[in-house]
């Protein structure tokens, strides 16, 4: 990753520090700024995760309908992004217990196919068995497959994809 | 200028999504690929067959961060450099704009203050990434909502500076241009008067939208009318540039998006590409 290196200008530095904690994690707006602009610029950078999420993880987002955007932007408001991936698996970790059904199947699916702690980038697995809503998904060496009620059009499932969606945000 | 001709023409950024109508655009002056999602062990065929046909393809980075007060990182100047090595690229290019600070990132490019300290800053990191490349770079003034207090240059003589410093190259954002004077009550064809114009190695064009009062270059609404007149006054000052339509969602029926390309050719005085 990312070798650390000393700022080259250390004022600079903190002053952007200021700012993207303010957009990002609920820190205070720094002196000399436009707080209505600075505003509507966060938000923006909040629609567009909203908007990359859902693309990493198509089956949650539609699960919340129209409603996704407020309501995941609501949850990022204060979290800064670790990029798309994690921005929608950390938010389907979070509501995990009330999240819809086949969002709740997203979740299952991938937690088949990747180790994630909510911390460090997710891990493949090589065998996993996770309940899903209906059934069982069975993961050996990447190819899954569901045992039980669950409809058919369920199967062809495929999680958010880390190797592609990984970090990325455009 | 030595190297690979620039880009010219009308090109289109290659989005996944779109691949297969890049690809038969019969007339297609260039394309550009998100840097950050290129794969270089497996890069998509659809790339390397615009590649193998001639079409210029230039990696366009977006979280290299050459406006942050830490240095560029050698990591993701080695993908930028390998991405054109394996794309054949004329040039490179990237933002002038900060992602991350204090190890957090902001989600999107932000603004860099315009102040001596910041030049500072962002001439070395862009030195630091050309010594990295095997290509030219060009770097691209962003749309932005806010400004930082006490600017000390106005933006065009800003960029005349950085230029002058690092030698770099301009990408030119017409939708920026517009988007920037429109949401600051000023003229985006001054910037034009600005900017040195014989630096531009191509530009990009987009449609965004307005929203709560302010236009957002979002990538996913038709190009409006003024950024197509915007193209003209471009045009009026030098010869045409190569100019990139951005779409990043929202994708029209191809008929719509071929209607979009011929607005910029027709803008420019250059031949359709559909």
């Amino acid at each position: 990753m990312t070798t650390p290196h000393e700022p080259i200008d250390a004022g600079l530095a903190a002053a952007q520090e200021a700012l993207v904690r303010h957009m990002t994690a609920g820190g205070p707006l720094p002196p000399g700024f436009d707080a209505d602009a600075v505003h509507a610029a966060a938000v923006a950078i909040l629609r567009k995760r909203a908007g990359a999420a859902a693309r990493a993880w198509p089956r949650l987002a539609t699960a919340y309908g129209p409603g996704w955007t407020e309501a995941f932007t609501a949850w990022a408001a204060e979290r800064p992004t670790r990029g798309s991936l994690h921005d929608a698996w950390d938010f389907a970790l979070a509501r995990r217990d009330a999240l819809p059904p086949p969002a709740a199947w997203e979740l299952a699916l991938a937690e088949t196919r990747w180790a994630y702690d909510g911390d460090a980038p997710p891990r493949r697995r090589t065998v996993a068995v996770r309940r899903v809503p209906g059934g069982y998904a069975v993961q050996v060496r990447g190819r899954t497959r569901v045992f039980g009620k669950a409809r058919a059009g369920d199967r062809q499932t495929r999680p958010g994809n880390p190797s592609s969606h990984y970090g990325l945000d455009q | 200028m030595t190297g690979p001709a620039l880009p010219s023409g009308v090109g289109l950024g290659w989005r996944p999504d779109i691949a297969g109508f890049v690809a038969e655009l019969p007339g297609l002056g260039f394309t550009e690929v998100i840097a950050e999602s290129v794969h270089l062990d497996h890069p998509s065929r659809h790339l390397l067959e615009l590649r193998d046909r001639g079409v210029p393809v230039v990696p366009h980075g977006v979280r290299l961060s050459l406006g942050g007060a830490e240095p560029v990182a050698d990591e993701r100047v080695a993908h930028l450099a390998a991405c054109a090595a394996a794309l054949g690229a004329p040039l490179v290019s990237e933002h002038i704009a900060f992602v991350r600070a204090g190890g957090i990132e902001a989600g999107h490019l932000l603004p860099v203050p315009r102040t001596r300290a910041a030049l500072k800053v962002l001439a070395a990191n862009i030195r630091r990434t050309q010594d990295g490349l095997p290509v030219p770079l060009a770097v691209e003034p962003i749309a932005a909502l806010f400004d930082w207090p006490d600017a000390e240059y106005e933006e065009g003589d800003f960029l005349t500076e950085l230029v002058e410093r690092t030698g770099v190259l301009l990408l030119l954002d017409v939708a920026n241009v517009y988007a920037n004077a429109r949401n600051r009550g000023a003229d985006p064809a001054a910037l034009l008067d600005r900017v040195p114009l014989e630096r531009v190695a191509y530009c990009h064009v987009a449609g965004g939208a307005e929203s709560g009062g302010r236009y957002h270059d979002t990538h996913t609404a038709p190009v409006p009318a003024e950024v197509l007149d915007l193209i003209k006054e471009l045009c009026a000052r030098r010869g045409p540039p190569g100019l990139l339509l951005e779409r990043d969602g929202h994708y029209p029926p191809a008929a719509e998006l071929r209607a979009e390309l011929d607005a910029i050719a027709a803008a420019a005085g250059l031949a359709a590409v559909t």
